[in-house]
Protein backbone atom coordinates (compact mmCIF):
# COMPACT_ATOMS: atom_id res chain seq x y z
CA UNK A 1 0.00 0.00 0.00
CA UNK A 2 1.24 3.30 -1.03
CA UNK A 3 1.91 6.24 1.77
CA UNK A 4 -0.79 8.43 -0.48
CA UNK A 5 -3.02 5.46 0.17
CA UNK A 6 -2.35 4.53 4.02
CA UNK A 7 -3.14 8.41 4.28
CA UNK A 8 -6.28 7.66 2.43
CA UNK A 9 -7.82 5.29 5.20
CA UNK A 10 -5.84 6.67 8.34
CA UNK A 11 -8.53 10.35 7.59
CA UNK A 12 -11.12 7.95 6.49
CA UNK A 13 -10.66 5.85 10.16
CA UNK A 14 -9.96 9.28 11.98
CA UNK A 15 -13.20 11.10 10.63
CA UNK A 16 -16.11 9.71 12.54
CA UNK A 17 -14.00 10.27 16.10
CA UNK A 18 -13.36 14.23 14.99
CA UNK A 19 -15.36 16.84 16.68
CA UNK A 20 -14.38 20.02 14.94
CA UNK A 21 -15.99 20.05 11.69
CA UNK A 22 -13.71 23.19 10.74
CA UNK A 23 -10.35 21.43 11.09
CA UNK A 24 -11.28 17.89 9.68
CA UNK A 25 -11.90 19.77 6.64
CA UNK A 26 -8.86 21.34 6.29
CA UNK A 27 -7.06 18.29 7.86
CA UNK A 28 -3.19 17.32 6.42
CA UNK A 29 -0.37 15.64 8.21
CA UNK A 30 0.46 18.25 10.12
CA UNK A 31 -2.75 17.89 12.33
CA UNK A 32 -2.97 17.12 15.70
CA UNK A 33 -5.44 14.50 16.48
CA UNK A 34 -5.83 15.80 20.23
CA UNK A 35 -6.07 18.95 19.93
CA UNK A 36 -6.94 20.15 16.53
CA UNK A 37 -9.93 17.60 15.81
CA UNK A 38 -10.76 17.09 19.34
CA UNK A 39 -10.47 13.38 19.89
CA UNK A 40 -10.29 12.89 23.18
CA UNK A 41 -7.65 10.52 24.42
CA UNK A 42 -10.01 7.48 25.15
CA UNK A 43 -11.33 7.75 21.61
CA UNK A 44 -7.83 8.15 20.35
CA UNK A 45 -7.45 4.23 21.83
CA UNK A 46 -10.35 3.69 19.35
CA UNK A 47 -8.62 5.13 16.89
CA UNK A 48 -5.71 3.12 17.40
CA UNK A 49 -7.45 0.18 17.66
CA UNK A 50 -9.46 0.72 14.49
CA UNK A 51 -6.30 0.80 12.81
CA UNK A 52 -5.49 -2.65 13.90
CA UNK A 53 -7.96 -3.87 12.38
CA UNK A 54 -7.98 -1.53 9.27
CA UNK A 55 -4.20 -2.32 8.54
CA UNK A 56 -3.75 -5.70 10.27
CA UNK A 57 -0.89 -4.36 12.26
CA UNK A 58 -0.39 -4.43 15.99
CA UNK A 59 0.21 -1.03 17.48
CA UNK A 60 2.05 -1.34 20.99
CA UNK A 61 1.03 1.58 24.08
CA UNK A 62 4.43 3.02 23.45
CA UNK A 63 3.97 3.69 19.73
CA UNK A 64 -0.02 4.90 20.74
CA UNK A 65 1.75 7.06 23.07
CA UNK A 66 4.03 8.46 19.94
CA UNK A 67 1.21 9.33 17.59
CA UNK A 68 0.10 13.22 18.20
CA UNK A 69 -0.34 13.85 14.41
CA UNK A 70 -1.66 12.39 10.97
CA UNK A 71 1.09 12.08 9.74
CA UNK A 72 3.15 10.23 13.08
CA UNK A 73 -0.17 7.99 12.43
CA UNK A 74 0.75 7.51 8.92
CA UNK A 75 4.51 7.14 9.46
CA UNK A 76 3.93 4.69 11.72
CA UNK A 77 1.39 2.39 9.94
CA UNK A 78 3.61 2.61 6.91
CA UNK A 79 6.74 1.39 8.80
CA UNK A 80 4.61 -1.59 10.29
CA UNK A 81 2.57 -2.73 6.84
CA UNK A 82 6.43 -2.34 4.49
CA UNK B 1 13.28 9.87 43.19
CA UNK B 2 12.93 13.58 43.50
CA UNK B 3 8.97 12.87 42.59
CA UNK B 4 8.80 9.84 45.16
CA UNK B 5 10.61 12.10 48.06
CA UNK B 6 7.74 14.79 46.84
CA UNK B 7 4.76 12.08 47.15
CA UNK B 8 6.14 11.06 50.36
CA UNK B 9 6.43 14.27 51.46
CA UNK B 10 2.88 15.29 50.24
CA UNK B 11 1.51 12.02 51.70
CA UNK B 12 2.77 13.19 55.59
CA UNK B 13 1.96 16.95 54.72
CA UNK B 14 -1.21 15.80 54.41
CA UNK B 15 -1.67 13.37 56.77
CA UNK B 16 -0.75 16.28 59.47
CA UNK B 17 -3.06 18.95 58.44
CA UNK B 18 -5.99 16.65 57.91
CA UNK B 19 -5.79 17.13 61.62
CA UNK B 20 -6.52 20.69 61.04
CA UNK B 21 -8.86 20.90 57.79
CA UNK B 22 -10.59 17.51 58.68
CA UNK B 23 -12.91 19.29 61.07
CA UNK B 24 -13.67 22.10 58.95
CA UNK B 25 -14.42 19.49 56.37
CA UNK B 26 -16.96 17.86 58.40
CA UNK B 27 -18.21 20.86 60.49
CA UNK B 28 -19.13 22.15 56.24
CA UNK B 29 -20.65 19.02 55.37
CA UNK B 30 -22.86 18.42 58.23
CA UNK B 31 -23.48 21.78 59.59
CA UNK B 32 -23.06 24.32 57.08
CA UNK B 33 -24.75 22.33 54.03
CA UNK B 34 -26.41 19.58 56.50
CA UNK B 35 -25.70 16.79 54.28
CA UNK B 36 -26.15 13.30 55.20
CA UNK B 37 -26.04 9.99 54.01
CA UNK B 38 -28.87 6.87 53.47
CA UNK B 39 -27.54 3.98 56.08
CA UNK B 40 -24.05 5.63 56.99
CA UNK B 41 -23.21 3.52 59.72
CA UNK B 42 -23.83 0.60 57.33
CA UNK B 43 -21.98 2.12 54.49
CA UNK B 44 -18.75 3.07 56.81
CA UNK B 45 -18.98 -0.62 58.19
CA UNK B 46 -18.96 -2.50 54.66
CA UNK B 47 -16.03 0.06 53.73
CA UNK B 48 -14.01 -0.72 56.46
CA UNK B 49 -14.78 -4.44 56.03
CA UNK B 50 -13.91 -4.09 52.48
CA UNK B 51 -10.68 -2.62 53.47
CA UNK B 52 -9.72 -4.95 55.75
CA UNK B 53 -10.31 -7.64 53.60
CA UNK B 54 -8.26 -6.00 51.18
CA UNK B 55 -5.09 -4.62 51.74
CA UNK B 56 -2.85 -2.57 49.88
CA UNK B 57 -3.50 -0.96 46.89
CA UNK B 58 -6.70 0.10 45.28
CA UNK B 59 -8.63 2.04 42.68
CA UNK B 60 -11.65 3.55 44.20
CA UNK B 61 -13.97 3.75 41.03
CA UNK B 62 -17.03 5.64 41.30
CA UNK B 63 -19.25 7.67 39.02
CA UNK B 64 -19.06 11.80 38.83
CA UNK B 65 -21.85 13.90 39.20
CA UNK B 66 -21.27 17.04 41.17
CA UNK B 67 -17.80 18.85 41.90
CA UNK B 68 -17.09 18.08 45.03
CA UNK B 69 -17.68 14.46 44.44
CA UNK B 70 -14.41 13.40 46.08
CA UNK B 71 -14.94 14.97 49.14
CA UNK B 72 -18.15 14.16 49.77
CA UNK B 73 -17.38 10.22 49.24
CA UNK B 74 -14.17 10.97 51.64
CA UNK B 75 -16.91 12.43 54.63
CA UNK B 76 -19.16 9.55 53.94
CA UNK B 77 -16.59 6.14 53.44
CA UNK B 78 -14.82 7.25 56.19
CA UNK B 79 -15.09 8.85 59.81
CA UNK B 80 -12.37 11.81 60.84
CA UNK B 81 -11.10 9.47 63.25
CA UNK B 82 -10.72 6.55 60.46
CA UNK B 83 -8.69 9.07 58.51
CA UNK B 84 -6.59 10.22 61.24
CA UNK B 85 -5.49 6.24 62.82
CA UNK B 86 -4.17 5.49 59.28
CA UNK B 87 -1.97 7.75 57.17
CA UNK B 88 -3.26 5.56 53.52
CA UNK B 89 -6.43 6.13 54.56
CA UNK B 90 -6.83 9.32 52.43
CA UNK B 91 -6.75 8.76 48.87
CA UNK B 92 -5.01 9.69 46.18
CA UNK B 93 -6.86 11.86 43.37
CA UNK B 94 -6.22 12.26 39.63
CA UNK B 95 -7.86 15.92 39.11
CA UNK B 96 -6.74 17.83 35.56
CA UNK B 97 -3.72 19.94 36.26
CA UNK B 98 -6.02 22.77 34.07
CA UNK B 99 -8.88 22.95 36.57
CA UNK B 100 -7.03 23.87 39.47
CA UNK B 101 -3.96 25.46 38.50
CA UNK B 102 -5.53 29.03 38.23
CA UNK B 103 -5.46 29.89 41.73
CA UNK B 104 -3.11 29.17 44.97
CA UNK B 105 -5.94 28.29 47.05
CA UNK B 106 -6.77 25.38 44.52
CA UNK B 107 -3.10 24.62 43.96
CA UNK B 108 -3.06 24.31 48.19
CA UNK B 109 -6.10 22.40 48.56
CA UNK B 110 -5.07 19.98 45.94
CA UNK B 111 -1.50 19.57 47.57
CA UNK B 112 -3.46 18.82 51.08
CA UNK B 113 -5.78 16.69 49.12
CA UNK B 114 -3.37 14.21 47.94
CA UNK B 115 -3.87 15.13 44.32
CA UNK B 116 -1.48 13.97 41.53
CA UNK B 117 -2.20 16.60 38.82
CA UNK B 118 -3.15 14.81 35.39
CA UNK B 119 -2.75 16.78 31.95
CA UNK B 120 -5.13 15.66 28.89
CA UNK B 121 -3.03 15.66 25.53
CA UNK B 122 0.25 15.94 27.90
CA UNK B 123 3.90 14.96 26.27
CA UNK B 124 4.72 11.53 26.67
CA UNK B 125 6.87 12.02 28.52
CA UNK B 126 4.96 14.25 31.14
CA UNK B 127 2.29 11.50 30.99
CA UNK B 128 4.62 8.75 31.85
CA UNK B 129 6.14 11.31 35.15
CA UNK B 130 2.09 11.57 36.35
CA UNK B 131 1.26 7.20 35.27
CA UNK B 132 5.07 6.45 37.36
CA UNK B 133 3.60 8.59 40.09
CA UNK B 134 0.36 6.98 40.50
CA UNK B 135 2.25 3.69 40.36
CA UNK B 136 4.34 4.51 42.96
CA UNK B 137 1.16 5.35 44.99
CA UNK B 138 -0.77 2.18 44.75
CA UNK B 139 2.39 0.07 45.01
CA UNK B 140 2.92 1.32 48.18
CA UNK B 141 -0.52 0.40 49.43
CA UNK B 142 -2.16 3.47 49.16
CA UNK B 143 -5.94 4.43 47.36
CA UNK B 144 -6.25 6.14 44.28
CA UNK B 145 -9.82 7.96 43.46
CA UNK B 146 -10.72 8.11 39.79
CA UNK B 147 -13.50 8.53 37.90
CA UNK B 148 -14.03 6.27 35.32
CA UNK B 149 -16.09 8.09 32.99
CA UNK B 150 -13.11 10.30 32.73
CA UNK B 151 -15.88 13.47 33.35
CA UNK B 152 -19.08 14.56 34.55
CA UNK B 153 -22.44 13.20 33.51
CA UNK B 154 -24.63 15.88 31.95
CA UNK B 155 -27.33 13.34 31.18
CA UNK B 156 -27.10 12.22 35.19
CA UNK B 157 -26.73 8.71 34.69
CA UNK B 158 -23.61 6.76 34.06
CA UNK B 159 -22.30 7.40 31.19
CA UNK B 160 -21.15 3.63 29.64
CA UNK B 161 -21.14 5.08 25.67
CA UNK B 162 -18.66 7.72 26.47
CA UNK B 163 -15.68 7.44 28.71
CA UNK B 164 -12.44 7.42 29.66
CA UNK B 165 -9.38 4.45 29.13
CA UNK B 166 -7.74 5.70 32.44
CA UNK B 167 -9.05 3.54 34.38
CA UNK B 168 -8.01 0.73 32.41
CA UNK B 169 -4.81 1.71 31.77
CA UNK B 170 -4.24 1.87 35.90
CA UNK B 171 -5.28 -1.07 36.31
CA UNK B 172 -2.94 -2.41 33.56
CA UNK B 173 -0.24 -1.23 35.46
CA UNK B 174 -0.94 -2.09 39.08
CA UNK B 175 -3.04 -5.56 38.28
CA UNK B 176 -3.50 -6.43 41.72
CA UNK B 177 -5.23 -3.45 42.69
CA UNK B 178 -8.36 -3.71 44.22
CA UNK B 179 -10.99 -1.78 42.38
CA UNK B 180 -13.69 -0.63 44.38
CA UNK B 181 -16.83 0.23 42.62
CA UNK B 182 -18.17 3.65 44.02
CA UNK B 183 -21.75 4.18 43.32
CA UNK B 184 -23.18 7.91 45.06
CA UNK B 185 -26.18 9.99 43.96
CA UNK B 186 -28.05 12.30 45.64
CA UNK B 187 -31.52 10.94 46.90
CA UNK B 188 -32.92 14.64 47.11
CA UNK B 189 -31.84 16.12 44.20
CA UNK B 190 -29.42 13.79 42.17
CA UNK B 191 -28.01 14.14 38.69
CA UNK B 192 -25.91 16.23 36.76
CA UNK B 193 -24.78 19.57 39.58
CA UNK B 194 -21.54 21.65 39.89
CA UNK B 195 -22.93 21.36 43.91
CA UNK B 196 -25.19 19.39 45.32
CA UNK B 197 -28.39 21.07 46.97
CA UNK B 198 -28.56 21.65 50.90
CA UNK B 199 -29.67 19.12 53.01
CA UNK B 200 -28.72 16.64 50.32
CA UNK B 201 -29.29 12.96 51.65
CA UNK B 202 -26.50 11.08 49.79
CA UNK B 203 -26.73 7.33 48.39
CA UNK B 204 -23.76 5.03 48.83
CA UNK B 205 -23.28 1.41 47.29
CA UNK B 206 -20.34 -0.57 47.53
CA UNK B 207 -19.17 -3.35 44.95
CA UNK B 208 -15.51 -4.90 45.02
CA UNK B 209 -14.97 -6.83 41.37
CA UNK B 210 -11.67 -8.06 40.30
CA UNK B 211 -12.10 -7.34 36.15
CA UNK B 212 -9.87 -9.39 33.85
CA UNK B 213 -9.43 -9.55 30.56
CA UNK B 214 -7.77 -12.31 27.88
CA UNK B 215 -6.94 -9.47 25.45
CA UNK B 216 -3.34 -7.64 25.24
CA UNK B 217 -2.30 -3.94 25.67
CA UNK B 218 -4.49 -1.12 24.30
CA UNK B 219 -8.06 -3.71 24.17
CA UNK B 220 -7.12 -5.19 27.35
CA UNK B 221 -6.76 -1.20 28.71
CA UNK B 222 -10.12 -0.75 26.79
CA UNK B 223 -11.69 -4.03 27.95
CA UNK B 224 -10.93 -3.10 31.71
CA UNK B 225 -12.21 -0.14 31.68
CA UNK B 226 -15.77 -1.08 30.38
CA UNK B 227 -15.72 -4.14 32.92
CA UNK B 228 -15.52 -1.14 35.59
CA UNK B 229 -17.91 1.12 33.95
CA UNK B 230 -20.44 -1.85 33.15
CA UNK B 231 -20.31 -2.57 36.91
CA UNK B 232 -20.69 1.18 37.86
CA UNK B 233 -24.19 0.92 35.42
CA UNK B 234 -25.23 -1.95 37.02
CA UNK B 235 -25.26 -0.48 40.78
CA UNK B 236 -27.02 2.44 39.20
CA UNK B 237 -30.04 0.51 37.58
CA UNK B 238 -30.07 -1.38 40.84
CA UNK B 239 -30.44 2.12 42.73
CA UNK B 240 -33.31 3.24 39.93
CA UNK B 241 -34.89 -0.21 40.72
CA UNK B 242 -35.13 0.40 44.59
CA UNK B 243 -37.72 1.73 46.62
CA UNK B 244 -35.22 4.26 47.34
CA UNK B 245 -35.10 5.84 44.05
CA UNK B 246 -38.72 6.81 44.26
CA UNK B 247 -38.22 8.93 47.35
Amino acid sequence: MSEAEVYEKVVGVITPFAKNADALAAISRDTNILDDLEVNSARLVDIMLEFEDAFDIEVEDEAADNIATVGDAVQLIVQKTS
Amino acid sequence: MWDKAALETQRIVSYFLLIVFAPVIYALFYWRYQFSAHELSEVRRRYREIRQQHPGAMLLCTNHLTLIDSIVQGAILNSMGGYLMHVSALPWNLPEFKNFNHSFIWRLTCYLGRCIPVTRGASREESQRAQDKMRYVLERGDIISIFPEGKRSRSGRVDDNDYSYASGALLRMVPDATVLCVYLRGMKFGGFADWPNRSERFFVDLEVIKPKSALKGLRETRDLATQIVSQLKTMEDRFFASPLAAR
